[in-house]
């Protein structure tokens, strides 16, 4: 039970029912009253800000619509239960971010057709660049920074979109929506969850810029503080478990997005170059597409497009 | 200064002061608090709290009174006002003494002076001139006059009465609320010019002791800042007790005769009576103690007689800050100690937010008393929001017809929208302590959902809020429909 109690979101009753006037999602809400509690003024912070109603809430307005909804039905709990020893386990109840992850995951798996496309990628200019752009960082105010692979990945994603605008597209039953910029996400996994804070425009943002930002979403995203504008929309995402030892893996999409990219860790390996054998920095990477927006050839168009970035930073400079 | 510089300095000790003084110490700033009359301030010494006492004097001589009717016979009771206002200097006292010993454990040193800001964070005090009034002594352990430097300076001067033209005070026929809490013998008639909570609560007072009190108002209703109804009403209960009441109706002329004052009250229509009256007390309002601080010299804000502060207390110059009635409306007690506190918690660094001002209750302690906090119908109105309104009265409720206090009300306003509570007013036995229970619903931001699923304890006046609620949805179950139900589910 203790891990139920430390997940309740902290709302006060007036806030509670102006979020769902509103549409609000409250899982990223930053409360500001005592303990983090979220009140009023949040709720209408939030609606100033721009938050839009959660897809979620706004196309099913409660979770056991989506439930009763989603053929086919998922076996019953009386089931489940059934077929486990009582006192062999112990019974946590799910939390809102819990089942809104479940939702949506579901809700992408039943509707997007997913195909995948992995590459490997050497690194080690990417690398090197790193540590010679970190040592040029002043050592602190507010031109620090230290960049972190992802950062570099973020860049090469966003700068790929725009070479490959035709990936860079959402499914919608009116038309495909092609979008102009590289809003790209980034799961962080936080105690219970995780969420996917965006970068807006990465295309256009230094480096530094998008590590600095970086930095502070998730920062927030840990404390459960992201208002919800700064975690809805995107075009595409980032998930990266390579700080695990993961050397491969398939995201499931993020919707309304039509691809995800799955990044694995960046270890020594043997490359053959010509005929020999080398030593070198890589790392595999699968993209997830959704294939009513993009084809293989334009998936595969845009993952070589981020290759090409990765494996010679210097040209996302240009 | 050798003791070195001090982290915060307030400037006067009333209840803004001296709570943000201690709440500095709490937090380990450095601290000290300059006053020149009085630790506690007006309110404590000179205000809220000695005309509380007064007033249960008047409260107790009502039930003596009143006592045939609950089956006692006391006979008549003899009013010894002597004793009466000592009993009121004596709590005063008490509560001052209290405040300094607080100082003292806190480890704020109290400097005793006047104040006048230097700029940089400098101060220099002065020795105040000892006012005519019985003020307590200075501690022996304050410090004196000098020079003293602050990081953080909180000016806290607070408000003194409004001097009207016509209207100066003379401490003999022409009284402030100082002389009105110390008669020397009771007038055997009282004219009040204004009608706020100090007008009214003195009208109170006096008349429950057996004088005759008339209370003029400029404006069409008393009470101004309370809601239309529940001021309508007060109105009524004081006039069926026999205080006169004029309002649109200003003091236009005094004049001071050897047995007292003769006025001219002119209407709104022009027309002008001449009321004698032993005694007139000028209850018109106060001004806040912005002079001979400095404050234009270090370039301080100030709009109207009061200091211009953000929700955080800060003035326009860094480093100053404003608490309290000098600070603006709402001029009370509490309004001043919440804002010491965040001031003082914004300077720590600590997370903080500005005072929600429509959720600082106000009280009148008169008979009937009256509180509220929040929106009046009239503004929620004016602001173009959709309302639902509940009320539900005092003659409905078991408690208050036991101890014979069947006139009353509790209204409750909410937002028809949200459900959200945005106003309550209360008028009646005891509302000044009921009104903070409304008063927590709305800073947990209650829905009318919760206050109704609350339960209130049988047989208190507390069961009348539940009630309010629930008639503003139609629903209240000790009161018959406003309309006949015809049928109709009410959910």
């Amino acid at each position: 039970m203790s891990v139920a109690a430390s997940e309740r979101i902290r709302i006060s009753p007036l806030a509670r029912r102006l979020a769902k006037q509103a549409g609000l999602t409250l899982e990223a809400l930053a409360g500001s009253g005592p303990h983090g509690r979220i009140v009023k003024r949040d709720i209408e912070a939030a609606i100033e800000g721009g938050a839009k109603p959660s897809p979620s809430e706004s196309a099913a307005p409660t979770h056991r619509e989506v439930a009763v909804a989603s053929p086919p039905a998922a076996l019953a709990d009386d089931k489940i239960l059934a077929l486990y020893d009582k006192g062999s386990y112990e019974l946590l109840p799910h939390d809102k971010m819990r089942r809104v992850i479940a939702e949506r995951l579901t809700l992408a798996k039943q509707t997007i057709p997913h195909f995948y496309l992995s590459m490997d990628c050497r690194i080690d200019e990417l690398m090197r660049a790193r540590e010679r752009m970190n040592a040029a960082s002043p050592a602190d105010g507010p031109r620090a920074y230290k960049l972190s692979v992802n950062d570099f990945i973020i860049k090469a994603m966003a700068l790929a979109l725009q070479e490959v605008p035709a990936a860079n597209a959402t499914w919608t039953e009116a038309g495909m929506l092609r979008h102009k910029y590289s809003d790209v996400g980034v799961a962080v996994a936080i105690d219970g969850g995780l969420f996917t804070p965006v970068i807006r425009h990465a295309e256009v943002k230094s480096l530094s810029e998008i590590s600095n930002e970086m930095r502070d979403l998730a920062d927030r995203a840990r404390k459960r503080r992201l208002a919800p504008h700064e975690y809805q929309g995107g075009t595409t995402s980032i998930s990266n478990l390579g700080m695990y030892g993961i050397k491969t893996f398939d995201a499931v999409i993020n919707p309304p997005h039509a691809t995800i990219l799955a990044v694995g860790a960046a270890e020594r390996r043997p490359v053959v170059s010509g005929d020999a054998l080398v030593p070198a920095t890589v790392m595999s990477v699968t993209l997830s597409c959704d294939h009513r927006v993009v084809d293989g050839a334009i998936g595969a168009a845009l993952l070589g497009a981020f290759r090409a970035f990765v494996e010679d930073p210097v040209r996302m400079l240009v | 200064m050798s003791s070195g510089d001090y982290d915060v300095i307030v400037i006067g000790a009333g209840p803004g002061g001296y709570v943000a003084a201690i709440r500095a110490a709490q937090l380990g700033l450095r601290t000290a608090v300059i006053e020149r009359a009085h630790l506690g301030g007006i309110c404590l010494n000179w205000g809220c709290i000695p005309t509380k006492a007064l007033l249960r004097s008047a409260e107790i001589a009502h039930l003596v009174a009143e006592g045939e009717s609950f089956g006692i016979h006391a006979g008549k009771a003899r009013i010894d006002i002597e004793a009466v206002v000592a009993r009121s200097r004596s709590v005063a006292r008490e509560l001052n003494t209290g405040v300094g010993f607080l100082l003292k454990k806190n480890g704020v040193d109290v400097i005793w002076g006047s104040a006048k800001l230097l700029g940089s964070g400098e101060i220099e005090v002065s020795a105040a001139a000892r006012s005519s009034r019985p003020d307590p002594e200075p501690s022996k352990d304050a410090l004196g006059p000098g020079r003293y430097k602050a990081k953080h300076i909180i000016v806290a001067t607070g408000a003194r009465p409004r001097v009207l033209p016509g209207l100066e005070p003379d401490g003999d026929r022409i009284w402030t609320y100082f002389e009105a809490m110390l008669p020397p013998s009771l007038p055997k008639s009282l004219l009040i010019a204004g009608s706020g909570a100090i007008g009214i609560e003195f009208a109170s007072f006096y008349h429950a002791l057996g004088v005759e009190v008339t209370v003029v108002e400029l404006l069409d209703q008393i009470l101004p800042a309370e809601d239309a109804e529940i001021a309508a009403l007060a109105r009524k209960l004081f006039e069926k007790d026999g205080i006169r009441i004029l309002t649109g109706a200003k003091v236009s002329e005094v004049k001071r005769g050897k047995g007292g004052i003769t006025a001219s009250v002119v209407d709104a229509s022009g027309k002008s009576e001449q009321i004698a009256a032993e005694r007139l007390i000028s209850a018109v309002g106060v001004v806040g103690n912005i002079d001979g601080l400095g404050l234009e010299s270090v370039g301080v804000k100030t709009e109207r007689g009061l200091i211009v502060a953000d929700g955080l207390a800060r003035t326009n110059v860094a480093g100053i800050y404003a608490i309290g009635d000098v600070a603006g409306a709402p001029m009370l007690a509490h309004k001043a100690e919440h804002e010491g506190v965040i001031c003082v918690e914004a300077i720590k660094g600590l997370d903080v937010h500005g005072l929600d001002k429509l959720r600082v209750p106000g009280c009148t302690y008169s008979r009937p008393q009256i509180a509220s906090v929040g929106l009046t119908e009239q503004r929620a109105k004016a602001e173009g929001r959709d309302i639902r309104v509940g009320r539900f009265p005092f003659r409905a409720n078991g408690k208050a017809l036991a101890l014979g206090e069947r006139d009353g009300m509790v209204k409750t306003i909410f937002d028809a929208g949200t459900g959200e509570l945005i106003g309550a007013h209360m008028i009646g036995a005891e509302v000044t302590e009921l009104i903070q229970g409304f008063v927590i619903a709305m800073q947990l931001e209650a829905t009318e959902e919760d206050l109704m699923r609350t339960v209130f304890p049988h047989p208190t006046l507390s069961e009348m809020m539940g009630e309010s609620t629930l008639a503003a949805y139609g629903k209240a179950l000790h009161i018959p429909p406003a309309a006949p139900p015809a049928g109709k589910v009410r959910t």
